[in-house]
């Protein structure tokens, strides 16, 4: 007997009862093992394995499926909670985008026409507008460095007691 | 019989695309779903894959977190338990990597004397006594047997799957599949032997 037919022998016996065994296979397979020790106890072995892996029951508990569940739907809120901020985020982007080009052009033009009723230097007028542009984040910038930020919020806090208290007396 | 194999065929397609429809809206009571109808074989698939209870169910509840965010990922086109195992699969690789152990077997914890122990239902003392008698055998059975042919004996004999789901699933060529198995059944020979004398 050839290695060939040892080794299609095995090939149909592993396929068989999961994949689709040609009955002309079957047959030939059913032959085979009548001549080869060798194989068929490898057929009987295959049986064995499969009757043991099905022996013993694994089940999940009805705890560890709750835990499961609940988890996976807080995070499927967070998820959802991330994306729209994500999408709140970029359409807040692209409005600024497009709002400060628009308004850096007409600031462009305004400071132009200030320089010449002034009569100042066109050199002055593109580092005027620039300081003029970033002077909203520099002062938000120097405000916050002067006072950190867990100070704001705790001044805020208090502001909020104290409002709270105001009410309730 | 050929229409009934086309309708079934169809009704499965559209099980699964409903599936693959669902995770991609992120929908909970699919995903509620989900997990109830495959708990049993996702679990036993990781217990048999770690060998430790406690560890398989760590695993279990990262697999379904995995599913929530990587449900897009799956389009439907083959059986979504397929899909399933082998993002638990990734995750168990993922999990022995962070603690790179030689083996699977490593993750097995030392003191934990059972680690295959089924869930128990109120059964009677005889089903208790024929349970653990089964288990032991299963138990010292099984512990012969490599984790990479441990697998691949899981997923062909309890699992039912096709030779070329597994090689999808593992990502391993349809013949390295047949020798694993294999390989797999010819460890398990002696206690297979024993237990049939």
């Amino acid at each position: 007997m050839s290695n060939h037919e040892h080794e299609r022998a095995i090939d149909i016996i592993t396929r068989q009862g999961v994949d689709n065994v040609a009955a002309r296979d079957t047959a030939w397979l059913e032959s085979h093992l009548a001549q080869c020790s060798e194989c068929a106890e490898y057929a009987a072995l295959v049986g064995s394995t499969g009757q043991l892996l099905r022996a013993v029951a694994v089940t999940a508990s009805a705890a560890l499926v709750a835990t499961t569940q609940a988890r996976v739907r807080a995070r499927a809120a967070h998820l959802r909670e991330h994306q729209a901020r994500v999408v709140l985020i970029a359409v807040s982007f692209c409005i600024g985008v497009l709002s400060s080009t628009a308004s850096a052009w007409l600031w462009w033009k305004v400071g132009g026409w200030v320089a010449e009723r002034i009569g100042l230097p066109t050199s002055y007028v593109a580092p005027g507008i620039l300081l003029f542009w970033a002077l909203p984040a520099i002062v938000i910038a120097v405000l916050m460095l002067a006072f950190p930020h867990h100070g704001l919020e705790q001044s805020l806090m208090l502001a909020v007691a104290r409002e709270r208290e105001g009410e309730k007396s | 019989m050929v229409a009934t194999a086309f309708s079934s065929l169809v009704a499965m397609e559209t099980e699964e695309a409903q599936i693959a429809r669902g995770l991609r809206r992120r929908d909970p009571d699919l995903l509620d779903a989900l997990i109830e109808q495959y708990q049993h074989r996702l679990l036993r698939y990781l217990l048999h894959l770690t060998g430790n209870r406690a560890t398989a169910e760590d695993l279990f509840q990262e697999t379904w977190l995995r599913v929530l965010e990587k449900g897009h990922l799956y389009d439907g086109r083959n059986r979504f338990v397929t899909w399933l195992m082998s993002i638990g699969h990734n995750v168990a690789i993922d999990h022995l990597r962070k603690r790179s152990p030689s083996s699977l077997d490593e993750m097995k914890d030392p003191e934990d004397g059972a680690p295959f122990e089924p869930e128990a239902g109120g059964p009677s003392p005889l089903d208790m006594a024929v349970a653990r008698q089964q288990r032991e055998t299963f138990d010292e059975a099984i512990s012969r047997v490599p984790p990479l042919f441990r697998e691949v004996l899981v997923l062909r004999f309890q699992e039912q799957m096709k030779l070329e789901e597994i090689a999808k699933l593992i990502r391993i060529p349809v013949a390295t599949v047949k020798t694993r198995i294999y390989r797999g059944v010819m460890a398990l020979r002696p206690a297979l032997k024993g237990g049939a004398q």
